[in-house]
This record gives C-alpha cells, structure tokens and sequence, in this order.
C-alpha cells in the first residue's frame, strides 16, 4: 500500500512526528547536560577572579571551584558611592548562590551595563581576597569593545593605589588584534601600575604603543585601537568606585 | 539618536557582507545584473524587518530565563535558550512562506518581483545571522531590534547592488580567463570591503 | 573461454548486484570536492562561515571539525528518512535536523569541552547557516543512500577544510607572524628574529577583505592548473 507523501494529512502529521522527536531529545539533552554546563560558567567566573591575584595564574578551571574559598573570603556590593549596599549578603559562609540578587557573585554586569544607563544605579559588586595574608581588593569591569562585550577583573593591593593583577576577556574580538587582551603579555604591564594620586583617583591610560610610559600608563594593542580604547574606558569609569570604598575604608 | 545610530552602525559599519560575510552566497549567485540584486535586496530587506521583530519578541517573552515569567510565577525559573537556533529557524521559514503566500494574493506584480527570490532568502545566512546577531546585541525595545533589522538589511542590500554594477559594467572587461567569474566577483568584494574599513568605528 | 575470464564474469556480476564499499565511483564522492568540485571555489557554498574563521588556524581546523561532523551526521540522518519526506516542507525539515544537530553539539560541547565551546561560541551559530550543509542535503543526501551520503559528506567537509587551512595559514603567518600561535618569524613586542631586521605584520591581514583577496588568488591558481573550470563569461 502506497501512501500519498503530497496530502495534507502526511504532510502534517509527518511533521507533528518530527516536532515531538526532535524537541523531546533536545529538551533531554539539554536539561542532562544543565547542571555539567552551569558549574563549568560558574567555575570559570572563579576562576577569572583567582588569576589575577598574584601568583594565582596557574590555576585551572576545575581547581577554582574547590579553592576558591581559601582566596575569597568576603564578596559584597557597593552603590556607586563606594558604600556596601544594605541589603547586601556579608555571611560568607553561605554557598554561592548564582539566583540571590543580595549574592555579588549573582550580579549580571552585562546586563546592568546594557540596561542601565545611568552608571549611579548599578551594582558594584567586590570580593575581597586574602592572599598569604596580604589583602586584595577584586573589582570586576564590563565594557564594549570593537565589536561586543570586553570584560576583565583587577586586582588591587589592600591600600587602593597599586594595580596587583588583571584578567581580560572578550565575547569577540578580531583575533590576533583586539582579542590579544586576554593574552598575558598585555594583562602582566599594569602590575605594579598606580590609579592613584596623594589619595586622588587618576585612572590609567592605554597608549599607543612603543612610546614611553609613566606609573599610569600602558602599552596598547597596536591594530586593536578600539578595544585598547574599550579596555581604558571601562577601568577608568569603573574602579573610581571601587578607589573611593578601599579609601574610606583606610580613613576610618 | 539611538535608533539613527543603530541604523548607521548596522548599515556600514557591521555590515552583513563586508564585516560578517552573510549571505555570500546568495550574494555571488544573484550579482551578475543589477535587476536581479535589487530584487534579492529588497526582499533581503522585508523578511529581516519582518523577522528580526518576531524573534525579538520570541526571544524576550519564550526562550530566555525567565522570560516565561508572564505565564505566572512557577514559569520564572524556565530558560529554553537551549532551544534558540531552531526557533529562529522555524520563524524564519515559516515567515519566508507566509510572506510569499501573502505576496502573491495582494500584489501579483509585486511578487513576479520577488517571487523567485522569497524561497532563497530562508537559507541566506544574512536572515539568520541577523537574528543571533539580534539576541547578542540585547537590544532593550522591539523598535531597536526592528531598526537593526532594517539597518542590516539595507546595509546587504547596498552591498549586493553595488557589486552588481560593478559586474555588469566589467562585463566587456578581458580579465585573465581564470579570474572570471567568481574569482573576480571575490576580488571586487574584497576592495570594497576595504572602502568599507573607513566607516570602522563610526559613531553619531 | 579460460577459466580466469569466467572469473572476471562472475566478479563483474558481484559489482554489479553489490558495490563495494569503495568503488571507483564512490572514491570520487571524495576526492572531487578537493578539487574540481571544491564546494567553496567552485561550488561557492559555504563562504560566509570559510571566511569569517580564518584568521588563526586553530580556528580554522577546529571549525572545519565541526562541520565535518555535523554534516556527516546531517547527510546520514536525512538520507535515512529521504523516502519519507513530504516534498513540499523539505527545506523546513533540513532545517530541523541541522539546527537540531547543532544544538546537540554545542550542549555536548558547553558540558564536556568547556574551552573548545568557548572557542567555537560564535561559529556554532555559523555552522547551521552555513550553505554547505543545506546544500549538500538538497543536492546529495535527499537522492542517495546513506552509504554514498556519508562519503559525500566526508569528501565536501575536507574540501571545505582544506580551502580554511590554506587561507588561514597566510592570513596568521603574514598577518602576525604565527602558525597556531607560534611565532615563526620572532617576537614582535621584543623585536627579536626577523623583527630585528625590521620586518613588520602586515594587519590587513587580519581584516576581513583580505579573506576574499586570499580566495581569489587561490580560485585563480586552481582555475589556471585546471582550465576546463573556466566560466566562460
């Protein structure tokens, strides 16, 4: 018995088969696959944090999740005062919990940076490390490069003044220009480096590169202007928060 | 001002063709006479304003987390993004179908235009490139997706006349016999997309 | 009649009620899209995605991995069900299966190989709407047998690849000086090797237009080796 492929009925319940096939098996895969998929984000979030603490380069992906409490000892958010805000969670004993709007970890920079206009209102969330007990400041930053989202975290010493360690990444850059942030030899030139002055906030440039530089200056990618430009931006409009707390914080 | 800027950003400076490469193929295939690049363009034009909008609200309101939340609050914990790829897809063939079907009731002579062009455009990365492209950018208003997806287009659609132009008028040309064709079609592409280096950065 | 010519008879026959795995005809599904039949210079499929990856090789092979694989997969799947097919949703059921695919690859992938996903994230997306794949499914898989689609698959991926790796390869090792990641021709911040001499990256190589410059030159070298590619206007 020949069925007719042309008719109305086939072709719609052919259809219908396909549709529950498909979506059943993407639907189980996907929900399998979740729980793998979240820890993997959230460890490499970790992981981003820890390298650039000082002498933490090396650690990988999978070793961030389990020590990542031995570094970060307190996460918290600052409005754009640099005051922790009220309804921040300063019990750190609590588990990481990426849904608590109160956790700094659950902060979405992305989406504050693309919705909230106003840079008085978003979120600044800070952890604070402890390294052989010396203490560091982890700020993370959000900005746009050449073609979408450039990110990075900086670590600064425990007097606010001195820049102890970067990480960059980006969404996507033009590789072998703008996507060399994320490379060592540009995240390694701001240590050591200075944003501030007699307790004043000078934020750092990125140059042109191949020219000489000062306390407050680095070499940029040469070719990857915009995303050098993106890199000073989102520093410079994003750690003056972060200054002022760590300020107020040695003051009193 | 962000909707003018959107249009420029998305017309010249991330243009389909000369910054992502979208839709190439349709692009070579369909340049060789100006008539026949203007048809694909507009069409190019009507289905990304038509789908880019649908995606945009499928995308808020079915597929990210949480963007179920409106079916009540048990919803909100849902996030099919998973399933992103082939939603867009479908949206995009059914639209290309609908459009057609709707074309040909209202205006025949409309579709003896594009017509032909309408079945193409459902596989022509450009259509699909633009939605991913849409749900990266975040855009905050349906009107900034729908700008987008108008800047793209008309940014495809100037790509696709201009080299057409250039074709024909080379049509006569004695290029090198192994050159013709597709080589020079690449080559011409890749000299405009020099001149389109210059609107690099480019902001109102 | 000898006995060695009723031995061919009889071998003829064998071919005839079952081809061999590799038969002559089935070797050409992949060794003619290397060359003659090279989906990206002569086909001219899949140009969006071969030109958007090239500018380091890593990138580049591990983007022609990907599609390697889910073509195969793709081929196979729809020339199982090809018989079964209603004509007029065709294009939308191809659709399914590569986006369905593709999802599966990239969710194996954010699970099990975080950093190769990470490296792919905006090519997957590349993958379904890459030509190729679409295609290949309407010219090949929907008329043929599994076996054959496979083969096809195989032979048109490695074309695909093999164009990507050579386009790469220029375009990193003129544009910075590096072949996946090592530098060949010295550090440039340090100005050490060939930098010492002064020598200097070319960053246009690292643009975009000059993907299609590369492509060009390459269809040009083919098409003079090989003149019966010739377009005749």
């Amino acid at each position: 018995m020949a069925i007719n492929k042309d008719s109305n009925t086939y072709t719609i319940s052919f259809a219908i088969v396909l549709v529950v096939i498909v979506g059943g098996l993407l639907a189980m895969i996907a929900n399998g696959l979740k729980p793998i998929q979240d820890e993997n984000l959230m460890n490499e979030k970790k992981q981003n944090i820890l390298n650039c603490l000082p002498g933490n380069k090396a650690i990988s992906r999978d070793e961030a999740g389990s020590v990542f409490s031995d570094f970060v000892k307190q996460r918290v958010i600052l409005d754009y005062n640099g005051k922790i805000k009220d309804n921040t969670l300063l019990d750190n004993s609590v588990e990481l919990n990426n849904k608590n709007t109160n956790d700094a970890f659950s902060v979405d920079l992305l989406k504050e940076y693309k919705t909230i206009k106003d840079q008085e209102s978003r979120n600044y969330p800070l952890y604070i490390c402890d390294v052989k007990g010396q203490t560091y400041y982890v700020a993370p930053v959000m900005g746009k490069g050449l073609w979408a989202a450039v990110w990075g975290f900086i670590a600064l010493d425990d007097l606010g003044n001195k820049i102890s360690g970067t990480v960059f990444d980006h969404k996507s850059e033009t590789p072998g220009l703008g996507a060399e942030i994320s490379q060592d030899f540009f995240e390694d030139q701001f240590i050591g480096k200075l944003i501030s002055n007699n307790n004043d906030f000078k934020s750092i440039e990125v140059n042109k590169p191949g020219n000489p530089l000062n306390d407050y200056q680095v070499d940029g990618i040469s070719g990857g202007t915009f995303t050098s430009v993106g890199v000073e931006e989102m520093m410079s409009r994003t750690l003056v928060v972060y200054h002022k707390y760590i300020k107020n914080l040695n003051k009193s | 001002m962000d909707l003018v800027n959107i249009f420029i950003r998305s017309a010249f400076v991330d243009n389909m063709i000369f910054a992502f490469f979208f839709g190439m193929c349709s692009y070579l295939a369909v340049s060789k006479t100006v008539k026949t690049a203007f048809g694909l363009g507009m069409a190019v034009i009507f289905v990304l304003v038509v789908t880019i909008p649908i995606n945009y609200l499928i995308e808020n309101y079915v597929l990210k987390e949480g963007a179920l939340s409106w079916l009540g609050s048990e919803f909100s914990d849902v996030n099919l993004s998973y399933l992103t790829f082939i939603m867009f897809i479908a949206v995009i063939a059914s639209t290309v179908q609908l459009v057609e079907m709707i074309v040909e009731k209202i205006s025949p002579a409309l579709y003896g235009a594009l017509g032909i062009f309408l079945p193409l455009i459902a596989v022509n990365c450009a259509i699909l490139g633009g939605a991913l492209f849409m749900q990266e950018k975040q855009f905050a208003t349906i009107g900034q997706a729908t700008v987008y997806g108008l800047g793209s287009g008309v940014g495809w659609f100037i790509a696709v006349v201009l080299i057409a132009a250039i074709r024909e008028r080379i049509r006569y040309a004695n290029i090198p016999g192994p050159l013709r064709g597709v080589g020079m079609a690449f080559l011409i592409t890749g000299l405009m997309g020099l001149a389109f280096l210059g609107f690099m950065g480019f902001e109102i | 009649m000898s006995e060695q010519t009723v031995a061919i008879e009889e071998k003829k026959k064998v071919v005839k009620e079952r081809e061999p795995l590799f038969s002559k005809k089935n070797k050409k599904l992949i060794t003619d899209p290397l060359d003659e039949n090279n989906p990206i210079t002569i086909q001219v499929l899949g140009i969006c995605s071969a030109l958007a990856v090239t500018v380091q090789m890593k990138a580049a092979v591990v983007m022609s991995v990907a599609v390697l694989f889910v073509l195969i997969l793709a081929n196979v799947s729809v020339s199982l069900i090809r018989n079964l097919i209603p004509n007029r949703i065709r294009i939308i059921v191809q659709l399914v299966v590569v986006a369905a695919l593709v999802i599966i690859v990239d969710q194996v992938l954010k699970a099990y190989l975080f950093d190769v996903s990470k490296e792919l994230s905006v090519f997957v997306g590349l993958i379904i709407t890459n030509c190729i794949i679409m295609g290949r499914l309407e010219a090949f898989a929907l008329g043929n047998k599994p076996w054959p689609s496979a083969l096809d698959a195989i032979g048109n991926s490695l074309g695909y690849g093999m164009v990507l790796v050579i386009v790469s390869f220029f375009k990193e090792l003129f544009g910075s000086g590096k072949l996946f990641g090592f530098e060949i021709f010295g550090n440039a911040t340090e100005q050490t090797g060939l930098y010492a001499m002064g020598y200097m990256d070319n960053g246009l190589m690292l643009l975009p237009p000059s993907s299609l410059i590369i492509v060009a030159v390459y269809i040009w070298i083919q098409k003079l080796r090989n003149p019966s590619l010739i377009e005749t206007h």
